[in-house]
């Protein structure tokens, strides 16, 4: 484990964002690669959680995650100052090797992804966003869509927002490829909730195209020793930590 | 002889006739085949490492979701997932032949036949130091109960297997109805090395969102320090019985935490969970073993062995 230092806290509506100063994890970590993290010095909860890395430069990197029960809400208290034990970074990550990308984000899906975006923008590689929130408790993730000259960014919302999109990520992408039909050697990148995955796995605008998707499970390890994190694929049960998160989306079966 | 600040402690030990550098065993399934932990713990500075439960042909193992977490433990259901004994030999062995640290295999097996032929292959690999059996799993011949679930069976099984493994017999005993006494009287008498004590204890989990159980197997096995002291019980009940060699487990988190099992009889002890949550963290336990017993001003680890009496 390494002892990560908090050096900066944002309250995101439902979501906290820490920066930290890490070496050893800023300076390994790839778009798509999470840490474990440990939520508590104490017995209980004994887990580390998976978080997704937001971003990772020189020494630091950033974590944005949703508090969504106990290991969360007890992350959630740590101030700047604070240390982080966490280990990583863990994981595949997205392939680079895109000569352009559209970005496909779901709630949290945002954090790899926006990751992803930073990196092919110093890349100078062509990339859109589009990236869906359920409801206007989310719309200030909006702030992690990458501002790219030669992409579009998109936001939208299912519950009418003024000024925003009103549908799925899913009904934005058909708007865009609509206006600015899919050249075929676009990569799509996506992350995001089951529901937005699966559609997204049989729609016919991705059909025969280059997909990949970053999976969430429940870990207890996160480095590959318990095989807690199965999920059927293609080829029998794959262990996200360890042969994921990042995978082809075509290997996924529902 | 290890040395801290000068001071020297023997923590060698013993499990029958073989010798341990130190009583730090990884325990089954939390250290994967070993390449898996190796990037983040030096295996050669721990007395053991135990692979992860094989059987004679790959397991696919249990559907999601496999992992649950309770108060101060983790239930799994992974359903002993493994690649099979002929996978694991081409593909770990050779890994496992750049370390110095002993190596234990785990098996299981569903009939008697499959326990044996899977001993039979391991036991003459060169590099294996012991094989441990995992008796906690269902006999597909006796209607799904598990081999432990009387003495018969149990004696069955294991008979047959110490007359095929040439190397240190290891069982391991998990939660069971017969009494642990009588258990490890009987192993002794049928020439097991050591035993491993415990495994997991069966468990359940609700899911409060759906209003249904939450594994798919309905049942799963609770580790992690809330099992820990239902398992110094057994290892303290176990080793009062009989003076075969146990290596305890059940929840160590700390290096006092393995110095309890130590004072209750173990002459090994095994740490699994606590891996999960830190993959260094055996080495850390066996530093703060070490310290304790510095800071006692003892010298040798069978001083404290069986001490509580």
């Amino acid at each position: 484990m390494n002892e990560a230092v908090i050096t900066g806290k944002q309250i995101v509506g439902n979501f906290i964002e820490f920066t930290c100063t890490c070496a050893e994890v800023a300076q390994h970590a790839v778009p798509g690669q999470f840490v474990m993290v440990s939520v508590s010095p104490t017995l209980d909860p004994f887990l580390n959680r998976p978080l997704g890395i937001l971003w990772a430069k020189d020494d630091s990197f950033a974590l944005l995650f949703e508090v969504v029960g106990r290991g969360t809400s007890l992350l959630a208290c740590l101030e700047k100052g604070d240390t982080l034990p966490v280990l990583g970074p863990l994981g595949n990550g997205y392939s680079l090797d895109a000569s352009s990308a559209l970005l496909l984000a779901g709630g949290r899906g945002v954090v790899t992804l926006h990751f992803l975006a930073r990196r092919f923008k110093e890349l100078g590689i062509p990339v859109s966003m589009l990236c869906g929130v359920r409801d206007s408790s989310e719309i200030m993730l909006e702030r992690y869509i990458i501002e790219c000259e030669s992409g579009l960014r998109l936001f939208c919302c299912e519950e009418g927002v003024r000024g925003l999109f009103q549908g799925t990520v899913v009904d934005a992408l058909e708007e865009y490829a609509a206006l600015h039909p899919l050249a075929p050697e676009t990569v799509i990148y996506t992350c995001g909730p089951e529901g937005m995955l699966r559609e997204l796995a049989m729609h016919p605008l991705l059909e025969k195209r280059r997909v990949e998707v970053s999976l969430e499970a429940l870990m207890g390890c996160g480095f590959g020793v318990c095989m807690s994190c199965a999920r059927k694929s293609t080829e029998g049960y794959m262990h996200i930590c360890s042969e994921g998160p990042v995978c082809a989306l075509s290997e996924v079966t529902w | 002889m290890c040395s801290l600040r000068g001071y020297l402690v023997n923590i060698k030990t013993r499990l029958g006739t073989l010798e341990l550098a130190n009583p730090l065993v990884l325990a089954s399934g939390t250290a994967g085949y070993g390449r898996e932990i190796a990037p983040y713990l030096d295996l050669n500075r721990v007395g053991a490492i135990t692979v992860k439960g094989l059987s004679l042909f790959p397991c696919s193992g249990n559907p999601p979701p496999r992992i649950y977490e309770s108060a101060s433990g983790v239930l799994n259901s992974i359903g002993l997932e493994n690649k099979g004994v002929e996978r694991f030999i081409q593909e770990d062995i050779p890994f496992l032949e750049t370390l110095s640290t002993r190596v234990f295999v785990n098996i299981w097996g569903t009939d008697e036949h499959s326990y044996r032929d899977g001993a039979r292959t391991l036991t003459a690999i060169e590099r294996i130091d012991g094989i441990e059996i995992n008796v906690s799993c269902p006999n597909v011949e006796k209607g799904g109960a598990s081999f432990a679930c009387s003495l018969d069976s149990l004696a069955s099984l294991i008979g047959k297997l110490r007359k095929v493994v040439t190397k240190t017999l290891i069982v391991k005993l998990g939660p069971m109805k017969e009494d642990i006494g009588a258990v490890v009287i009987l192993l002794e008498q049928l020439g097991v090395d050591a035993v491993s004590i415990t495994n997991t204890f069966p468990a359940l989990a609700v899911n409060l969102s759906n209003e249904r159980l939450f594994f798919s197997r309905k049942t799963a096995g609770l580790s992690g320090p809330a099992i820990k002291p239902m398992a110094l019980r057994m290892v303290y009940e176990a080793t009062q019985a009989s003076s075969i060699p146990c290596i305890g487990m059940g929840g160590i988190s700390s290096g006092t935490d393995a110095v309890e099992f130590l004072l209750v009889g173990a002459c090994a002890v095994g740490v699994g969970t606590a891996t999960l949550k830190n993959p260094a963290a055996a080495l850390e336990i066996l530093e703060g073993m070490q310290s304790w017993m510095e800071g006692r001003g003892i010298e040798r680890i069978e001083e404290i062995i069986g001490k509580a009496r």
